[in-house]
């Protein structure tokens, strides 16, 4: 008690001494800024999905008609379709190959550092310009590709001016860019594994083929399970280098989910009810998505 | 896939074995067939990822005559320079960087000092809500701008942070990520410092400025590196924000750049060149540090 008692006597310091006050204040600014711009928001676009407006200061009450509109709107099936088809092209393009990769650069000794320099160097580089640059790349009569494709005698195929072949050009863009960092990720997880368990492995006679499957596959799967939630968020997110690369086209069928709000919300015609309902929408499945991801990783870690 | 790695863990268990020939290029044993099928592969990737940024890059030295020329030059018959001159004559680009570097700087300062004193509270002080204040951190991962653009867009517009450099730095800077990062790196500092501290008569804001920030050095790093690369590419967010040019940040403005019809496409090659090569020069420099990082990050 004689210790407290001048403690409470100091006042403001005295408090905070007592640790009383102290971690309020620490927490609060990050707090405040989350409430404002994350939770409050949150929790309002949910209630702005039961609203319509065209110009963003008048609002209408319209029950769950922004969501029955747009699940009858054709336009946003066929942007949850490319956006399913890009999700899942992309993680599992990504993931496969991003093992391969981390698989293959773990073992190198020779010139690793170049090697994922140049593995990297997608990742460096703003996706926006990734755009510009594969646009220009994949352009039917002067890019890059198309200039190999037609010397070697195999025509020359308009990768983003062809609605059938566009969307495949965005997944293997978008798994250019990251394929260098989920190889990195799997990289660590590889190196987390304890390399007298392959000796051993050897030692009672296993195959090779054995080992990967029976020893890194399994003591890999966290970090798997890591990239595939990272590739899956990144995946249902795709915008920024879609708008350089493609812009949406050609007729929209490289619109994704966000392009798609972000249409609706901010360009002409504005339909902020459509745009906030597709956002709830995203939420409920990115949300869904992960979670399953996550059970199936926590299951089969505990077998 | 599965002809490959079988031979990639043969080489792995070789190296590990002293008594196995190691491969080097001018020894006198010869290379596993695995390990030479691995380095073709991984020399062959390589070069088709890096191809398309050399090649583009080589346009950008191209007259537009020579770009729309069939059938087309790999590398340029006659280098200019004249679409880096006029292209940075009809694109800001120091101003549009400085735009850049200040959000950039800005938002990662504001990010480490406030993700900060909230994992310090989080991992070190007991209190009343501290287990729902670290749940609601951890639920905001789940709540990317990009869902909730429009709803943070009015926050903004009614603090009239649009077409600020506030709006763009403030909305995006309290990250889940960087809390929860440092939070599990500090749980590991010992109480005793900090109790030790305490006796010795120290407040509680000096403790943390004199005792944890200093040792929180390699998680500090790491949430910078991540702030850092998502402040500098970040474009829906500025799109949106950044309406009038004077605040426009690189990623946005090179996007209106190349989307104008008249500027052609060889101009637009060498503006994007211009700004990949700054990125490029601190990786050289970081590369280290930087891959370490995000590997270590995206673990935790």
């Amino acid at each position: 008690m004689s210790v407290m008692a001048p403690a409470r006597a100091r006042g403001f310091r005295g408090w905070m001494r007592g640790k009383n006050l102290a971690p309020y204040l620490f927490v609060l600014p990050n707090m405040l800024i989350f409430g404002v711009f994350t939770i409050w928001p949150a929790f309002n676009g949910f209630n702005l999905s039961f609203y319509d407006s065209s110009n963003g200061r008048t609002y209408r009450p319209v029950g769950t008609g922004n969501y029955t509109n747009i699940l009858s709107d054709s336009q946003f099936w066929g942007v949850v379709q490319h956006t399913v088809l890009f999700t899942l092209g992309f993680v599992v393009l990504s993931t496969v190959l991003g093992t391969a990769l981390a698989l293959m650069l773990n073992s190198q000794r020779r010139g690793r550092g170049a090697l994922s320099a140049a593995y990297f160097l997608p990742v460096l580089i703003s996706p926006v310009v990734v755009g510009i640059i594969w646009k220009a790349a994949l352009d039917r009569t002067t890019g890059l590709v198309n200039q190999v494709l037609s010397a070697i005698g195999l025509g020359s195929p308009g990768w983003l001016v062809d609605s059938s072949l566009s969307l495949i050009s965005v997944i293997l863009v978008g798994t250019w860019i990251h394929l260098g960092f989920y190889a990195v990720i799997l990289i660590s997880g590889l190196q987390a594994i304890d390399t007298s368990l392959y000796e051993a492995a050897r030692m009672d006679g296993a195959s090779v083929w054995q080992s990967v499957r029976l020893i890194t596959l399994p003591l890999l799967r966290p970090t798997l399970m890591v990239v595939i939630i990272l590739a899956t968020i990144a995946g249902f997110q795709a915008f920024d280098f879609v708008y350089t690369l493609t812009g949406g086209g050609p007729v929209g069928a490289t619109t994704l989910i966000i392009q798609y709000i972000y249409e609706n919300a901010f360009s002409y015609p504005i339909q902020y009810g459509l745009a906030s309902a597709a956002a709830v929408i995203l939420f409920v499945v990115v949300f869904a998505v992960t979670f399953i991801n996550y059970a199936i990783g926590r299951r089969s870690e505990s077998i | 896939m599965s002809a490959q790695t079988p031979s990639t863990l043969a080489q792995r268990s070789g190296s590990a074995n002293p008594q196995q020939p190691k491969w080097t290029s001018t020894g006198g044993s010869a290379p596993s067939t695995g390990a030479v099928v691995r380095a073709t592969l991984l020399i062959a990737g390589a070069i088709l990822v890096v191809t398309p940024v050399l090649w583009a890059a080589m346009s950008s030295f191209k007259t537009q005559a020579e770009l729309a020329q069939t059938p087309p030059t790999l590398w340029p018959n006659h280098p200019t320079a004249d679409n880096y001159t006029s292209g940075l004559q009809a694109f800001d680009f120091v101003h549009f960087l400085t735009n850049s570097i200040i959000v950039t700087v800005s938002a990662t300062v504001l990010t480490l000092i406030i993700n900060s004193m909230a994992a310090y509270a989080l991992s070190k002080y007991n209190f009343r809500g501290r287990t729902v204040l670290f749940l609601i951190t951890l639920s905001t991962i789940m709540i990317p701008l990009q869902v909730i653009l429009l709803p943070v867009y009015q926050v903004i517009a009614s603090f009239g942070m649009v077409n600020s450099l506030w709006g763009l730095i403030i909305p995006p800077a309290a990250t889940p990520t960087g809390v929860f990062l440092l939070r599990q790196y500090m749980l590991s500092l010992p109480d005793e410092m900090i109790e030790a501290a305490r006796i010795d008569g120290a407040g509680e804001f000096k403790i943390f400025l004199r005792i944890i920030l200093p040792l929180s050095r390699p998680a500090l790093a790491v949430v910078a590196i991540f702030s850092v690369i998502w402040r500098w590419n970040d474009f829906l967010w500025p799109l949106i924000v950044a309406q009038d040019e004077s605040v426009q940040t690189l990623p946005v403005a090179i996007a209106r750049f190349a989307s104008q019809q008249a500027i052609p496409f060889n101009q637009i090659l060498a503006v994007s060149v211009v700004t990949i090569l700054p990125i490029i020069v601190i990786f050289l420099f970081l590369q280290r540090h930087i891959i370490a990082g995000l590997a270590q990050g995206s673990i935790k």
